[in-house]
């Protein structure tokens, strides 16, 4: 964790808000386009932001927050309690979502999912990277950065109001999609499906705010072996791989418990995990506040 | 040795208001019917409340609720939602509230003096947009407790103030207390041993959702 002092909170749009925290011990850790953090607020929940200030300035971090309509207290607290001046504890910068080198880049921005795109978006201007940006939202009054967007990249941003103009045709633009051209898409999960139906799957990166519903097996009972402990844990059918490893004492860190921020990471050694993460686990790797075992039993690390 | 019961004098309204007066025109005043900017930083940072609800008799019960600071969604100035979380003893409330919809609540944070009263009508409710925002580490409450406010006050903090609630040097009072488990077998005459009791209940409190 690092500790921060809020050094203000500034209406950007209509129900969104940008935070510019100041680290409080000296520069903050650096972090790439794409990255996100966790913030620990004073109601005691902690939720992700990706980062949308400048990477270069070591002194603050930016991130901008909507005012979720069903909130369960994390965009709420932000918004109508979070004061200037107070201290804030952020982690360490992860990032699910690095911009890979290409020779162009498609940014796909739906409402608050510019965030992780504007860093990507200056970034690409700045290497003289020829890139585009469409960003849709439901109404300009509601689009965050729409200044900070037109003056990087002017003419390649298309902002459609989705309100007046209807949904972006993404089908339009993947037909005219140059052959090594990466797609980076943020965005609500209608976005996220439309892209997934006409880009390629293995140059479209999308990030998601919320997992998508999915259908899984039913949960089933499983064991897991904790090879550095020795203990071996039985995982019930009505409990997350998670609280049965934390409930052990294995001081498994934890965030979104939806398999979307990366945080309980853990190392598999043996056994075949069945995945539910959103995050796409590396080889060897799993999330273990939603995935669960395919194998009967699984040995970990820990 | 069993306490001797006792019957001490009841006074009626009229002695009683003899006795300690009218409320202050700013105490009458301060009662609100509904939950306004103040008392909605209130709710948002309280991880704590009592909720007495009684049913059509008469017969009264008062249970605690808790969770992370704000598990109690103002759904606006007029409506708050509250979780149904296990080992709430849900049974009671919903019991009576289903006879006698009236609900009292006392928000409490800790470090502050003051306290929060709300009182209202209320219902269960499995409407899938409340519920959505009362989740707590990925669980869903199955049913929430949805309240519509007649009154919102402020309660002074003498009564915290005496009894020193948050000085931390109070918690030694919990020192003097017999374990649940030496409780119970006392109470129930269990010829087990109360530490399998507190093992049981110490595992209970490991999951709490």
């Amino acid at each position: 964790m690092q500790r921060t002092l809020l050094e203000r909170v500034e209406p950007l749009a209509r129900d969104v808000v940008s935070l510019v925290l100041r680290g409080a011990e000296g520069p903050l850790a650096p972090w790439e386009p794409g990255a996100h953090v966790d913030l620990r607020l004073p109601n005691w929940l902690t939720r992700q932001y990706s980062l949308c200030g400048d990477p270069a300035d070591r002194e603050t971090y930016r991130v901008a927050v909507r005012h979720e309509r069903l909130s369960r207290g994390g965009s709420e607290y932000v918004h109508r309690f979070l004061r200037a001046g107070r201290p804030l504890e952020v982690s360490l910068p992860r990032n699910n979502f690095p911009l890979l080198p290409a020779p162009e880049y498609l940014f796909l921005a739906g409402g608050i999912g510019i965030t992780p795109l504007l860093p990507m978006l200056r970034a690409a201007v700045g290497a003289g990277t020829p890139c585009s940006l469409v960003y849709a939202g439901g109404s300009a009054a509601s689009m965050p950065f729409l200044e900070e967007v037109r003056s990087l990249a002017g003419d390649r941003v298309d902002i459609l109001a989705t309100g007046e103009r209807g949904r972006p045709d993404l089908a339009r633009h993947a037909a005219a999609l140059g052959p090594d051209t990466l797609v980076y898409c943020c965005g609500p999960a209608p976005m996220l499906r439309a892209a997934e139906a006409v880009f390629p799957a293995g140059r479209l990166h999308v990030e998601r705010f919320r997992p998508e519903a999915r259908g899984f097996a039913p949960d089933a009972p499983f064991e897991v072996e904790c090879a550095r402990s020795g203990d071996t844990l039985r995982v019930p059918a009505d409990e997350s791989l998670l609280d049965v490893l934390r409930h052990a004492g294995h001081a498994v860190p934890s965030s979104c418990r939806e398999g979307v921020c990366g945080s309980c990471e853990i190392t598999v050694l043996d056994g075949e995990p069945e995945h539910r993460d959103e995050l796409g686990a590396p080889a060897g790797r799993m999330y273990p506040c939603v995935s669960r075992a395919l194998s009967p039993r699984l040995v970990v690390d820990l | 040795m069993a306490h001797t019961r006792t019957r001490p004098r009841p006074l009626s309204p009229e002695q009683v208001l003899a006795l300690v007066g009218e409320p202050e025109p700013m105490v009458k005043n301060k009662i609100i019917d509904h939950i306004d900017e103040q008392y909605h930083r209130f709710i948002a940072h309280s991880p704590f409340l009592t909720m007495a609800t009684s049913d059509a008799a008469g017969n009264t019960d008062c249970s605690p609720r808790g969770d992370y600071p704000g598990f109690v969604k103002v759904l606006d100035a007029h409506t708050l939602a509250i979780p149904d979380r296990p080992g709430n003893r849900i049974a009671d409330s919903f019991r009576n509230l289903a006879e006698n919809d009236g609900i009292g609540l006392l928000f409490l944070i800790p470090g502050m003096r003051e306290t929060l009263r709300v009182n209202g009508r209320a219902y269960p409710t499995d409407e899938p947009e409340v519920l959505a925002r009362l989740q707590a580490e990925g669980r869903t409450p199955r049913l929430a407790i949805v309240v519509r406010v007649e009154q919102a006050y402020a309660h002074c903090g003498r009564a915290l103030v005496r009894s020193r609630l948050w000085d931390p040097a109070s918690r030694a009072l919990a020192e003097e207390m017999p374990t649940p488990g030496e409780m119970l077998t006392a109470q129930l005459s269990l010829d087990i041993d109360p530490r399998v009791i507190d093992e049981g209940l110490e595992e209970a409190y490991r999951k709490l959702y």
